[in-house]
């Protein structure tokens, strides 16, 4: 079974913004939202000893992807290939997901009201073809691929060439998009962009902090006491009340 | 969705309205793409070539019933491989803009006042013939300027010179690359041309002096940039501001505005004392070593080091990574070169640089052009003019190109009617309020005219002064003449073809050039039917299949890039007087120029004032491209670099909304200030082309602040009319007015 | 008094009952089986794998569900609007649901004798027993959470948040009217003292005695009733009398009842 990911190579992408526009193109995203962010980071350092560099950031498709376990009616799910996907017909909207992703990379389409984001191009890559962002970047920095072919780029670039993906200590769920680059512009993309914990809405946190509980209680006080009542009467013989 | 609708049909029984209730959310039916298009057999694919800047990247376009769906790189294109930049994938949102010029307008109201009448074509055009035959009986056909600028307007400009006038001029030579045209073809004998020949890929060391590649993006130069680095190759940036590629840079050298021909200078000194030169390489190409040697020697690091604000250690340290890298080393010629008016000699400056590291028509340096066989058609000679140009080509500007042409010169002209006056501007995909900097001067000129045609496809605040407006067909809807490159590794032509019908009533360059030369009687210039047949008979000598070219979309030859692969070829390889690269100029000293480059301070900025310096957005083209969606939503508006020391000082904070004025007390638009550690304290930087003026583009109007405003005053070089536009100074101005 | 049957609900009220019951049985079915994520699950994974392959894709499940939902909803409202009167008036609401102190009493006797702690009689009840009316309070107050909530998923109305609340409060009613349900569907379905409960809602009535010993206050009402339409049409008939039937006797309000509740 293949594990799909993906690579950047920071030493050669100039954040110009191609991958944003043709995945946006390509999946009919509205104006002002996107699949796929090209941000470049704040020039740090003191002037002449700088540092700068550009962050490219999409759905990670993690390895314990959070915004799996926070949809409720399981629109979100990860394929056997780790693509995490969105079912949209069984979507509804409710922005759990969007909440739970560490990389903000899910939006809320106002025009069909469901979640949309990366699905790494899976009806492209279906055609045989490249994902759109692989396909554009004019300094061909994004490579994308089967992490369990050992002849693959990215494989290489992942086992051999050290890429890294974008994690801390605090928030590691297993990211595979990756990126290669100098030790400065790596560091500096994740002090810049760091993950955040995944979180649920205040609803979400209502259900899992006070609702399941009472639920689950409720359901399971109801049920032993309708059995505690039905062996009670069991015990009692059967009213026949014609007498 | 035939896989949906059978779906439905099965649980129609179970449920229908709450399955057609919960079925229509789930069809996207953004941005106006029939539902059910993708993976049809409805779905063609054209192949043309993008004009959303001038690089001309193949571009597939998927239409669908005569929509075009989306835009993607054409892999089958020889340069750009299939790689499209961002302005190119959003090259629909033009087509299908819906402020877009559609139907031919004649001015109603007063001049700038943006009134017009819509008229149809066959009136539109009577009304320009006429007119240009009563001004060519009245004043003579030089008394027309034409301004073009791209594919387009080539049938017209055939059209123009059928006309009788000389004068024509496009802002790519004396507001862009002119300087460094002329610079090298002293030099080398044959112009760079574009896309410029740099062999990025292959290069060791990557020189960039004032070259923001990464924020000034052509598709294929980012790959070779990238590939090069990727592989090994050293990178020196040379840049007042902390740019994309400073941030990839070995060597970032924050030099002070103005003196990139001292730093040149010294590396050459460097170059030579250490004996880190190509010899070889000078001794069979090149002439005039020994003079430059002589020149060159008292300006050391040492001498360089205050006058660029470079250390001189640093200065040294860079010349001998280039003596180390050489004959691989590209100095990269830059593309817009028109900064303080000594530009040409600048010029001169990188092209002796590139020539004593060997690395002209070498593998990693400038590789050379190799010539594409093109047909023609037999047409009548041109009339040629008594009168001569007005634009000063030759003759005030004795190296200028009379093929492109000096537009400040035809702007001064106009104001001064000297040699003559003119009488008319015809303005053809060029926007001359924002590409030529002294604007208070155009609009003085444009007073005086007669008659100003404007052919364009946006809005754009000049066709409020126009009488008679054209819109043209989007670059998606119109056949171009081929492109055909010659500065390529790999040689080709590309073709520009319509993958939709025109919208509204806009219409192609050569409908317009022959409708034109028919009201006028200059049909024997266009002795074909259809572009198709135009296209033939380019191609005629070829030796390729039309079918074949179209379907594709381009097609390539083999090139002879290196001079290794000319070893057997006649005669030299330098078109110069003698044959050899002139490090020492004998054109210019007959002119009586400076025959090797010498630096000449530049005036600093007053007191309290910062130089006001500018670029480019990967996001955005020029001033062409703002009122796009999709670049809109990316970049909105530009914003002002400021050093942060700098802004505390003055008491500005960082996204605080600033106005920047001139010595001429011309104020700019509001901007946002960034403060950042990213450039130097005596300038200020922003992108170009903001700060629209034109109601028409929604989207853009009044969206940050316009750098050509502030250039109230240029320096003109001497050589070629270049207007030097790095010469504005200004202070920052507390915006008391919120945005 | 077995012979002679009461008649307690219309057919309508029966045709909404069982459709009810029809919709709430597919509707947890497919229901839960939506809810797939660990956060929310609350069936076992298998039970996921058996529903989808029933029917297909998950988005399936989704139409399902909200179909049965808006068609469910759709009767709701006919019948909420056309029988205001009936279902929903203030009269029948105080008659019907609303519990007084018989009603009160009754529930705490009949938790104390199922725990076994009381030999106590119960009160006197209504058409409804207090359960049955804490059943319907809930369910009145419940179902409209349901719906609306399911409309605000359905169509995405009010924004995103209150998208995430409809579906936490979507579980929560519905996971409240499940607990009713084990009650109710016991009582209903396997209680044997209750079985003429359960047939009444298919045939429409229930013997004479089972109301007398179960539903006392409504079989005095029903009594009267009839006491009141025989006086009506004996005066319409003019004055013609027949003699007193046994059931008569106690029409004066002496109400000494010769049978004894058991």
């Amino acid at each position: 079974m293949a594990r799909f990911a993906m690579v950047t190579d920071l030493r050669k992408c100039v954040g110009c913004q191609a991958c944003t526009v043709a995945c946006s193109a390509e999946w009919d995203v509205p104006t002002g939202y996107a699949r796929t962010h090209v941000r470049p980071t704040q020039i740090s350092g003191t002037f002449p000893n700088l540092v700068s560099s550009v962050y490219v950031a999409q759905c990670n498709h993690c390895d314990h992807p959070p915004c799996v376990e926070a949809c409720p009616s399981g629109a979100t799910f990860q394929s056997e290939s780790g693509v995490v996907q969105v079912d949209k017909g069984v979507c509804i909207g409710c922005g759990f997901c969007v909440e739970a992703c560490p990389y903000d990379a899910r939006y809320i389409n106002p025009a069909t009201k469901k979640v949309d984001k990366c699905d790494f191009c899976m009806a492209r890559v279906g055609r045989g073809a490249q994902p759109a962002c692989v396909a554009t970047c004019t300094a061909h920095a994004k490579y994308f691929g089967d992490l369990e072919d050992h002849s693959s780029d990215v494989f290489k670039m992942v086992f051999q060439g050290g890429a890294q993906g974008l994690q801390t200590r605090a928030v590691s769920v297993g990211p595979n998009v990756y990126y290669v680059g100098r030790k400065e512009h790596l560091d500096l993309i994740r002090a810049s962009f760091p993950p955040r914990q995944p979180r649920l809405p205040v609803a979400g946190e209502a259900w899992t902090r006070v609702l399941k509980p009472l639920v689950l209680a409720a359901v399971g006080a109801t049920f032993a006491g309708q059995a505690v009542a039905f062996f009670t009467q069991l015990r009692k013989g059967e009213q026949d009340f014609e007498d | 969705m035939t896989h949906g609708v059978s779906r439905r049909r099965f649980l129609g029984t179970v449920g229908a309205v709450g399955a057609a209730v919960t079925a229509a959310p789930t069809e996207v039916k953004a941005k106006g793409r029939p539902p059910g298009w993708r993976g049809t057999d409805r779905v063609e694919k054209i192949a043309t070539n993008c004009e959303m800047c001038f690089w001309r990247c193949g571009v597939l376009a998927e239409v669908a019933d005569g929509r075009v769906l989306r835009l993607e790189g054409n892999p089958d294109h020889p340069l750009t491989r299939g790689r499209l930049c961002a302005r190119g994938n959003a090259g629909t949102q033009l087509l299908y803009d819906p402020d877009r010029l559609k139907w031919p307008l004649l001015r109603t109201g007063a001049r700038g006042e943006g009134k017009f009448k819509r008229i149809s074509w066959d009136e539109a055009l009577d009304v320009f013939a006429s007119k240009l035959k009563d001004l060519r009986q009245a004043n003579g056909p030089e008394s027309v300027a034409f301004f073009p600028h791209g594919l387009a307007p080539r049938f017209f400009s055939t059209l123009m010179k059928a006309y009788g006038t000389p004068n024509s001029a496009e802002p790519s030579f004396a507001q862009c690359r002119g300087p460094r045209e002329v610079g090298y073809a002293l030099t080398f004998g044959h112009e760079l041309g574009s896309p410029e020949p740099v062999d990025l890929e292959e290069a060791k060391l990557i020189v960039l002096i004032g070259s923001h590649l990464g924020e000034n993006v052509f598709t294929s130069q980012i790959t070779a940039f990238a590939e090069g680095l990727s592989r090994g190759a050293k990178l020196i940036a040379v840049d007042p501001r902390f740019s994309t590629a400073a941030g990839k840079a070995d060597w970032w050298l924050p030099i002070r505005p103005g003196t990139d021909i001292a730093l040149l200078l010294a590396w050459m000194n460097v170059l030579i004392a250490e004996g880190l030169c190509d010899r070889e390489y000078i001794a069979t190409y090149a002439s005039g070593f020994t003079e430059l040697a002589a020149h060159v020697r008292d300006f050391t690091p040492e001498w360089a080091q205050p006058i660029t604000d470079l250390p001189a250690a640093r200065i040294r340290e860079t010349a001998r990574a280039m003596g180390a890298a050489k004959p691989a080393v590209v100095v990269h010629p830059g593309r817009h070169a028109t900064w303080y008016g000594d530009d040409t000699q600048r010029a001169r400056a990188m092209a002796i640089l590139t020539a004593l590291l060997g690395s002209w028509g070498r593998k990693g340096g400038i590789f050379l052009p190799t010539p594409v066989p093109k047909g023609s058609f037999d047409l009548p000679s041109f009339p040629e003019s008594e009168r001569g140009r007005a634009d000063g080509a030759g003759t005030r500007f004795p190296l200028a190109s009379e093929e492109l042409g000096v537009t400040n010169g035809l702007v001064d002209a106009t104001l001064s009617a000297q040699p003559y006056p003119i009488k008319a501007w015809i303005v053809y995909g060029q926007n001359v309020l924002e590409s030529i900097p002294q604007r208070q001067r155009t609009l003085q000129a444009i007073e005086k005219l007669e008659f100003l045609a404007v052919v364009d496809v946006m809005p754009v605040e000049q066709i409020n002064y126009a009488d008679l407006v054209l819109p043209e067909a989007t670059y998606l809807e119109r056949y171009d003449p081929p492109t055909i490159v010659e500065t390529a590794k790999t040689p080709f032509i590309s073709v520009r073809q319509p993958a939709c019908e025109p919208l509204f009533e806009s219409k192609p360059g050569w409908w317009i050039a022959k409708q034109m030369a028919h009201r006028l009687g200059l049909d024997a210039w266009f002795p074909w039917e259809t572009p198709e047949q135009h296209l033939a008979q380019i191609i005629a000598p070829m030796g390729i299949n039309a079918l074949e070219l179209r379907n594709r979309g381009a097609v390539a030859f083999p090139g002879r890039p290196y001079l290794e692969d000319r070893a057997a070829d006649a005669g030299t390889p330098f078109d110069t007087d003698s044959g050899r690269i002139e490090l020492y100029s004998n054109r210019l000293k007959e002119i009586g120029a400076d025959p090797l480059p010498r630096y000449t301070p530049v005036v600093a900025p007053p007191e309290g004032h910062f130089r006001l310096i500018y670029g480019r957005a990967p996001v955005h083209s020029f001033a062409r491209s703002q009122n796009n969606e999709t670049l809109n939503a990316l970049m909105p508006e530009n914003e002002l670099w400021v050093q942060a020391r700098s802004a505390r000082a003055l008491g500005f904070n960082d996204g605080e909304r600033v106005r920047l004025e001139n010595v001429d007390g011309v104020k700019s638009q509001p901007v946002r200030l960034k403060a950042t550690e990213g450039i130097r304290d005596d300038c200020v930087y922003m992108v170009h082309g903001f700060g629209h003026r034109s109601k028409g583009l929604r989207r853009a109007f009044g969206r940050g602040a316009s750098d050509t405003e502030l250039m109230t005053r240029v320096s003109v070089d001497p050589l070629m009319g270049g207007t030097g536009m790095r010469v504005t100074f200004v202070r920052l101005v507390k915006e008391s007015a919120s945005r | 008094m077995l012979q002679r049957r009461l008649k307690k609900h219309h057919v309508a009220i029966m045709l909404l009952h069982w459709f009810n019951a029809s919709v709430w049985l597919g509707e947890l079915v497919t229901g839960i089986a939506l809810i797939s994520s660990h956060f929310f699950r609350v069936a076992p994974g298998w039970y996921l794998s058996v529903i989808e392959g029933v029917f297909g894709p998950r988005a399936n499940l989704l139409r399902v569900h909200v179909a049965l939902g808006l068609l469910w909803i759709g009767i709701f409202l006919v019948y909420g609007i056309f029988g205001f009167r009936t279902y929903l008036s203030q009269e029948v609401l105080r008659k019907e649901i609303a519990l007084d102190g018989d009603d009160v009493r009754w529930l705490v006797v009949r938790v104390g004798q199922i725990l076994g702690r009381t030999r106590e009689k119960l009160p006197p009840q209504g058409i409804y027993n207090a359960g049955q009316k804490l059943f319907a309070i809930m369910v009145y107050g419940t179902l409209p959470v349901i719906m609306l909530t399911g409309l605000v998923m359905v169509f995405h109305l009010f924004g995103t948040v209150a998208v995430g609340w409809a579906v936490v409060l979507h579980f929560a009613a519905v996971a409240a009217v499940v607990c009713g349900l084990i009650v109710h569907v016991y009582m209903g379905a396997v209680f044997p003292e209750e079985k003429p409960a359960f047939f009444s809602m298919i045939t429409g009535t229930v013997n004479e005695l089972y109301a007398y010993n179960h539903h006392f206050k409504w079989w005095q009402e029903v009594m009267a009733e009839e006491r009141e339409w025989e006086r009506r049409h004996d005066a319409a008939a003019g004055g013609r009398r027949a003699a007193p039937t046994a059931a008569e006797d106690g029409d004066s309000g002496s109400g000494a009842a010769a049978v004894s509740v058991p």
